[in-house]
């Protein structure tokens, strides 16, 4: 059975995020791809030394990089992770490789992210463009040999469907601007594969810009992405997504992410950065500290979003109720007192 | 005559394959300044699309990535990973996909994934990401080529091409007419034979020789009984370019060059 998260308020450090949640060996997956991705959470990951993790990574630009430095990643199942290095240089998933650390799964995007929303769905399986049997991320397997991909007959037209089977990882981790307290989280911008990651996860782990009353929920629930009761911890952590961007907050940091590009080509640089800005500060907020010191506040300030706000959508309606101020029903031509005696004449109550 | 680079030349040539009215799915780099010139120029109707959910999108900025804030200021449809493969590309809308070449074989398949032995690899490239479904099922595959390779056979099938060639792609169920139609590199221009599926040279590029262009193949490449000279980018199209992606005019090698110093000192402490 799926667990429900019913606790009126699931605010949280990232630490006790991570301490309860999060557990050697489990499996995770990043619900973020590209935009607004979860550093905050994943280098708690990393500080709190999680190991023999099995990773789903739709598509990153590093933060894959900084698990397996982490030492957290056993088994990965990938579709993307940039790469800016050329040939002469090795990087942070190659040397990995190379020396058995972890063992890898190739994914297209979209077969990857249907195993999460057949596991989302509770599916066991379900189909794919059957293309991609014409080539080797189909025929070659690794970390997933044997199940990697299925094939059915469809029972009605006869004809062969590539299936991938459902998967539902232990944990999501996923940043997004704003949650209320009890983890209605609401994300906007390029929504990628979040909601089925994080629906297909036994736990969700939210961090965002702001916590939010459920006022502000309740006027924009077209906005809410994963839905309270499936959310185990809300982390209130501003600039929880830097280096990436979040569209109302903040740009992507090219300065920041070049320097690790460049430290990461050797193994002793990719060493020296994990000790600046994961092993040596405690938390997020003395990450943005040492920034701060190191480059200057400024730096930072010049990556603020400038506004361009969604128009609201406008959620009235009458908004009558069974009985209106001159206690008049709303159903029938009649008011209150009326009904009730109407009720009380023909109602068929109930014996006794 | 207006004075360009090799990307330039590609990217003006390449945005000629998107016509009014495309719905037209894109990658980050050369291809992404491709359908921003077409949709600038002569396609203002065709529809850019991302696989991040990103639909109709009308970049300011040449984009890092296909999610970046470039992307999302003024889109007209809003959806996910999901939809835009099940119920786009699936279902046969996607008029053209443009993909950045990694290597490339004598039937147009293409690898992303892995040069050399996939586990004594020499390299591991970004993976196949949305690149199989894309080569796969839109109607027309436009491939850019900077820094890519022709091979005789690639390492890894990430992107399906005409396969073995001679109807292979046709018996293996993909969509009637699909596939990749043609690859710009920096020197010239390949079209596939209709019947075998096989790449061919169609025309170069000013400047440039058959001769020069078939030392580049490790096979013996076919030409086109008459190779086309294609035409040097416009003046008009040159400052488009500069104007939206002055960093793809550059090329890496000169962008890299160029804001390192930059990197370089804000990393030093100096600040900005």
């Amino acid at each position: 059975m799926l667990e429900k998260y019913m606790e009126k308020d699931k605010r949280m450090t990232a630490r006790e995020a991570v301490e309860r949640f999060v557990h050697d060996g489990d499996s995770l997956v990043i619900a973020n791809c590209l935009y607004a991705t979860p550093y905050a959470l994943l280098h708690e990951i990393i500080r709190q030394g999680r190991k023999g993790l099995t990773v789903f990574q739709q598509g990153g630009i590093d933060e894959l990089d900084q698990l397996i430095l982490g030492g957290c990643v056993k088994t990965l199942a990938m579709a993307y992770n940039f790469r800016v290095a050329g040939e002469r240089i090795q990087t942070v998933l190659e040397r990995a490789l190379r020396r058995g650390e972890i063992e890898i799964e190739d994914y297209s995007n979209y077969t990857l992210l249907t195993m999460l929303q057949a596991g989302a769905m509770g599916y066991p399986f379900l189909p794919v463009m059957s293309g991609i049997r014409e080539t080797d991320v189909y025929r070659v397997e690794r970390a997933f040999r044997g199940q990697k991909f299925g094939e059915v007959t469809c029972p009605f037209t006869g004809e062969k469907v590539v299936v991938v089977r459902g998967r539902n990882p232990d944990v999501a981790v996923l940043h997004v601007q704003r949650a209320d307290k009890f983890g209605n989280a609401q994300l906007w911008g390029a929504l990628i594969n979040s909601k089925w990651a994080c629906l297909a996860s036994k736990r969700v782990i939210i961090s965002c810009e702001q916590v939010v009353d459920e006022d502000t929920i309740m006027r924009t629930p077209h906005l809410t992405l994963v839905p309270g009761f499936r959310v185990c911890a809300v982390v209130e952590e501003p600039w929880g997504a830097h280096p990436s961007e979040l569209l109302g907050f903040y740009d992507y940091d090219m300065v920041f992410r070049s320097l690790f590009f460049m430290q990461t080509m050797s193994e002793e640089g990719a060493r020296a950065w994990m000790e600046e800005w994961v092993y040596g500060v405690r938390d997020r907020q003395e990450y943005l500290q040492h920034y701060a010191d190191r480059f200057g506040l400024r730096f930072l300030q010049e990556l603020r979003a400038k506004p361009y706000p969604s128009i609201p959508a406008d959620y009235g309606s009458t908004g009558r109720g069974a009985w209106d101020e001159k206690d008049m029903s709303f159903n029938f031509q009649m008011n209150r007192e009326e009904f009730l005696a109407a009720l009380e004449e023909k109602g068929g109550f109930v014996d006794g | 005559m207006v004075k360009y680079t090799e990307s330039e030349i590609i990217v003006a040539n390449a945005a000629k394959e998107i016509c009014d009215g495309d719905i037209v799915v894109i990658g980050q780099g050369i291809p992404m300044a491709a359908g921003v010139l077409a949709k600038a120029t002569h396609a203002p109707n065709c529809i850019i699309l991302t696989e991040a959910g990103l639909v109709d999108i009308r970049p300011f900025r040449n984009p890092l990535h296909i999610a970046d804030p470039t992307c999302t200021r003024g889109y007209t449809y809003s959806c996910d990973m999901i939809d835009i493969f099940a119920t786009i590309v699936n279902r046969g809308l996607v008029d053209v996909t443009f993909l950045g070449v990694g290597q490339i074989d004598r039937y147009g398949n293409m690898n992303s994934t892995v040069f050399g032995d996939y586990d004594q690899f020499r390299m591991r490239m970004m993976g196949a990401g949305g690149a199989p479904e894309f080569f796969g099922y839109a109607r027309k595959a436009v491939l850019t080529m900077r820094g890519g390779k022709f091979v005789e056979r690639v390492d890894y099938v990430s992107s399906p091409g005409y396969l073995d060639g001679h109807g292979a792609r046709e018996r293996a169920g993909f969509p009637p007419g699909s596939g990749p139609k043609v690859v710009y590199s920096p020197r010239g221009v390949f079209r596939f034979d209709e019947e075998s599926g096989e790449i061919y040279l169609h025309g170069v590029f000013p400047g440039h020789t058959v001769e020069e262009i078939k030392k580049e193949v490790p096979w013996d490449l076919r030409v086109a009984d008459e190779v086309v000279e294609l035409p040097p980018p416009t003046r008009e199209e040159v400052e488009l370019i500069r104007e939206f992606a002055p960093e793809i005019s550059a090329g890496r090698r000169l962008q890299l060059e160029l804001s390192v110093p930059r990197i370089m000192e804000i990393i030093s402490g100096k600040g900005i």
